[in-house]
């Protein structure tokens, strides 16, 4: 998911999605970069994401992902329900001990 | 949402699939990005350039591990993972050619083997006939407690199914159509007889015989089976006086009639009456039983315009004493068995008793069988002998996969390195697992796509033998069809996976560190318990194989060298029919003599005779014997074989030339032919049995008990075997030779020179003193024996082959097995070698292991060849099952074979130099 919403932010290469994850979150959420690229294949085997070889500014080839219509409504679907499971456990959590 | 789904990923998926070599340089290329981006990130963070370098690969982890993982991520479908566990397996059997050929072979041995054996198996017993909806159709049969009363003879089957309960198979002709015109259970019912032999003229070419069978007018349609070229037959023609006319088999129309399509340009005679041919059955329709081929059929009223002359004057085949005619009728739908046969039977009996002028309760009780197979097509001896090849051919497949399974066994323990290393890559146990259950997959399809193309082979020449004499009236239809291909695609799939899931499991679980580290010392242990395991099993199959053979070669050489009490060799029989070719009674003689004298004159030829039933050939005639004075129990119908005779007619000189001693009296010859009776001869065994302790000569006695004293007995001959090899025989009677048009003659030779000379002239002969009269059959006595004996060859052949594939294999599988371990062991033997042991006691290791391992075997496979032995009791002819030669042949066999199996690896044993064993890893 959060992978998802990162790209929603605008297409990116791999490298750029982990440093924009670290620097939102305030480094608290990372993900190495071993698990990184399997969890982008198998984005882009599920059609949420689509990936495209850019040449950047640099002259510099690289693979850029980003989100197809799909994978936003991927995205929807599981901010919706991450926002229930969040709430429910603030519910819980808030709960006045005795 | 699905839909869309799949829109974007399939040219993912496609490319993923066939553009291979570009997505892996793509993921290599995204990777190799990543570690340059984040390289420079460490390096502007402060690090050397060296440094940054490591910490980055040293973040990513390992670059193949992840792109492996890459990989995996992108495979959804399993599909994938199965090409590429193929395409793997197929660069894995490239690699080693040897172990793949060896397998290959071996596979599509055993594979074949079951094939071929199934296909018979199929065709003769187990397929349904080739028309259309085959579970509808029911055979209509009868049952009766005595021989029906009004009838005078049956055609067909007639046998007795219990006490006081006999069961016939036909009706007349008559009766037939009769209950044909009003159907309201069967959609139709149609008549079918029993096949005659006849001779066909066609188109002015010499005479041959053909098989024909007499057929209802709705018999093709009825059936559905509907003639490709022409017509089926009319209802109207089949009536008596009809213009004759034929449907020919498929076979016989391309092989005869080149495929004409114009079928009335041909002139076709059957027994000399012209006939029409109007239609051509479509390819692959035989009849109504399997192993019949009947190329000619014609409407049951034409039995008696093609049957020869006799003088009667009543319309052959058309009166209701004579019951010729088979039933097999299609259900309508809805209608259940139950219902059709109680219909079928009510009307029947209403019918047959105003016909038969007898009371209702007296007519025969018609029944319903399933008619989806069509008639029986093998008797019980050859159906029996059938389902022994399936149990042999099964044992051999058994060994065969036990064979296969110690050779990946022994490959998978030298790949185990590459196992590990595949663990440490990352692969999953279940990964390897099912990669190498693939790779035996691979191995099974393989042999069984060989086993295809040997089993169809042999089930030709297995088919060959069966119906000896490659007779084209009985063959079976055996073809690829789908039930064989499926048959052997399903066993191909059994047989990979029995022996490939043990090996697949063994490479599963290498552990890293043994293989990885250098090679273990470990002797013949662990490791190669399974394989020789594998290795004493395939010895236990072996042992009930070579039993199996053993007995049935032992019984069949028994049955062929028994005596049959005259001589058999240099002896031969030619058939001619020339009442076929329309010659009456009285000219018969004449031509008999004719062709006597010129066969005689033949250089080369000692004696010929004449006799109406070939001595050795299957069939003959069983009659009750009437004695004046003594009153018989008569059973009507049945024929018990201590009250009667089997009878046979000869011509002059006949003993002499088959060489049977006369004891007492005098030989017959045509001045014994009287019109109120003749002079016969009988064998002892008639002597002995119906007079014992008189003589015989003088006494009088008949067929028939209101004409007891019709024959009389003037010489005694000695005991000769007449249609049959094993113990049981009826006393003989031998009649003079009286001419009958309705019968075939076989003029009986004894010759100096061999059988092909000897044929080439008699056909000769035979042409010469009339062309119209076909010779019909040539053979020697010792092929007719050898017909007589078709079964048993057949399975003495087989069961042979069977038993020398699985010897070959089993000591294929102990050289292996021992040339493995002495591999293994080479260090333990340089060191004993080095300590002062003698080639010999080398020598003596290595045949302690090959012998322990076959004893092993063989007690394994006592209960084996035991319950085999007992399956096969029953076929033995003078042989105990638990005969104790063949049983000690067959371990004396598989020692030797341990023994001389061991030889080669023992060599290699010897030869181990102890310096280079000793520093050897």
């Amino acid at each position: 998911m959060l992978l998802l919403k990162i790209l929603a932010l605008g297409p990116m290469n791999g490298f750029a999605v982990s440093q924009r994850l670290k620097q939102v979150s305030g480094d608290v959420l990372q993900v190495s970069d071993g698990s990184l690229y399997p969890a982008l294949h198998k984005l882009e085997q599920e059609g949420w994401i689509t990936s495209e070889w850019k040449t950047s500014e640099y002259g510099r080839r690289a693979k850029y992902y980003s989100l197809t219509r799909l994978g936003r409504r991927q995205l929807e679907k599981e901010t919706d329900n991450w926002g229930r499971l969040s709430s429910a456990i603030s519910r819980v959590i808030k709960l006045k001990e005795a | 949402m699905r839909s869309e789904h799949w829109l974007f990923t399939i040219p993912l998926r496609l490319r993923s699939l066939f553009r291979r070599a570009q997505v892996d340089q793509e993921l290599d290329d995204e990777l190799r990005d990543h570690l340059e981006r984040k390289t420079e990130e460490y390096a502007s963070q402060g690090m050397t350039q060296e440094q940054a370098h490591r910490r980055a690969r040293l973040d990513l982890g390992g670059i193949e591990q992840t792109k492996e993982k890459c990989r995996d991520a992108r495979k959804v479908n399993w599909i994938e993972d199965l090409i590429q566990d193929l395409r793997y397996g197929l660069r894995m059997l490239r690699k080693s050619p040897g172990f793949a050929a060896a397998s290959i072979f071996t596979l599509a041995l055993g594979i074949g083997a079951n094939t071929a054996i199934f296909s018979v198996l199929d065709a003769a017993i187990l397929k349904p006939l080739p028309v259309n909806d085959p579970d509808s159709l029911l055979i209509v049969e009868w049952i009766n407690p005595e021989f029906p009363a009004g009838v005078g003879n049956i055609n067909g089957d007639f046998h007795r199914i219990s006490a006081g309960r006999f069961q016939g198979s036909s009706i007349s002709a008559n009766l037939y159509r009769k209950l044909a015109q009003e159907q309201t259970v069967f959609k139709a019912l149609v008549g079918i007889a029993d096949p005659n032999s006849v001779a066909i003229v066609v188109d002015g070419q010499p005479a041959e015989q053909v098989s024909l069978q007499y057929t209802s007018g709705n018999f093709f349609q009825g059936l559905s089976v509907l003639p490709v070229v022409g017509r089926p037959f009319l209802a109207e023609e089949d009536r008596v006086g009809q213009e004759p006319v034929l449907i020919v088999s498929h076979r016989f129309w391309t092989e005869r009639l080149g495929r004409d399509q114009n079928l009335l340009n041909h002139k076709v005679r059957i027994n000399d009456v012209p006939a029409e041919i109007v239609g051509v059955t479509p390819p692959g329709f035989f009849g109504l039983r399997a192993g019949q081929w009947s190329d000619v059929y014609a409407p049951l009223a034409m039995r008696v315009a093609f049957s020869p002359t006799t003088g009667d004057k009543v319309a052959r085949g058309e009166d209701d004493w004579d019951w010729w005619v088979r039933q097999v009728g299609r259900l309508k739908p809805g209608i259940s068995k139950a219902d059709a046969t109680a219909d079928i039977a009510g009307r029947f009996r209403a019918v047959a008793a105003q016909n038969l002028n007898v009371d209702a309760s007296k007519v025969p009780e018609l029944i319903t069988l399933p008619g989806r197979r069509g008639f029986d097509s093998l008797n019980p001896s050859d159906a029996s002998a059938l389902w022994i090849l399936t149990l042999l051919v099964g044992v051999l497949l058994l060994i065969v996969c036990a064979n296969v399974a110690n050779l990946l066994l022994a490959r998978s323990v030298a790949r185990q390195r590459e196992s590990a290393v595949r663990l440490a890559l990352g692969a999953s146990r279940g990964r390897l697992f099912r990669q190498h259950l693939v790779e035996s997959g691979l191995l099974g399809f393989l042999g069984g796509a060989a086993g295809l193309a040997l089993g169809y082979a042999l089930a030709q020449s297995v088919h060959l033998m069966f119906e000896s004499g490659r007779d084209a009236s009985s063959m079976f239809d055996l073809r690829l069809d789908t039930r064989v291909l499926g048959f052997t695609a399903s066993l191909s799939i059994l047989t990979s996976v029995l022996f490939g899931s043990v090996p697949a499991l063994q490479a599963a679980s290498a552990e890293l560190n043994d293989a990885l580290k250098s090679q273990a010392r470990s002797v013949m242990g662990r490791r190669l318990r399974l394989p020789a395991l594998l290795v004493s099993a395939q010895i236990a199959l072996c042992l009930t194989a070579l039993v199996a053979a053993g007995l049935l070669g032992r019984s069949l050489k028994n049955l062929k060298w028994t005596d049959i009490g005259f001589d058999r060799e240099n002896l031969a029989y030619v058939s001619v029919n020339p009442g076929q070719a329309g010659y009456p009674t009285e000219r018969l003689r004449s031509y008999v003599d004719r062709v006597c004298d010129e066969i005689a004159r033949l250089p080369g030829v000692l004696r010929v005779s004449t006799v109406g039933h070939r001595p050795m050939s299957s069939g003959g005639q069983l009659s009750r014997v009437s004695i004046p004075g003594r009153s018989l129990r008569i059973e009507k119908g049945v024929v018990a074989p201590e009250q009667a005779a089997t009878v046979n007619w000869v011509g002059e000189g006949f003993f002499e030339t088959l060489s049977i001693p006369l004891l007492a009296g005098r030989t017959v010859d045509r001045r014994d032919v009287r019109a109120d009776g003749e002079a016969v001869v009988v064998d002892e065994r008639f002597a002995k049995h119906f007079f014992p302790n008189e003589n015989p000569l003088g006494r009088h006695f008949g067929f028939n008990p209101n004409d007891n004293a019709r024959y009389e007995i003037v010489g005694v001959v000695q005991d000769s075997h007449y249609n049959s090899l094993r113990d049981e025989q009826a006393a003989a009677v031998y009649e003079p030779f009286s001419p009958d048009p309705r019968k075939a003659i076989h003029f009986v030779i004894r010759a100096s020179v061999d059988s092909q000379t000897l044929e080439g002239a008699v056909r000769k002969v035979i042409a010469s003193v009339d062309p119209a009269v076909p010779l019909t059959e040539f053979h020697t006595q010792n092929e007719l024996i050898d017909r007589l004996l078709r079964t048993e060859r057949l399975l003495a052949v087989m069961s042979g082959a069977f038993g020398l594939v699985a010897l070959t294999l089993a000591a294929v599988g102990i050289g292996g097995v021992l040339a493995y371990a002495v591999a293994r062991r080479t260090n333990e033997i340089g060191i004993r070698m080095a300590l002062g042991a003698g080639t010999g006691d080398v020598v003596r290791m290595v045949l302690r292991d090959s012998v322990s391992m076959t004893v092993l075997g063989i007690l394994v496979g006592l209960p084996g060849a035991y319950a085999i032995a007992k399956v096969l009791k029953a076929t033995l002819f003078h042989l105990q099952a638990l005969d104790p030669r063949t049983a000690f042949l067959s371990f004396f066999a598989l020692i030797v074979v341990a023994i001389l199996a061991a030889w080669l690896p023992a060599q290699r044993a010897v030869r181990i130099d102890p310096m280079v064993a000793l520093r050897y890893e």
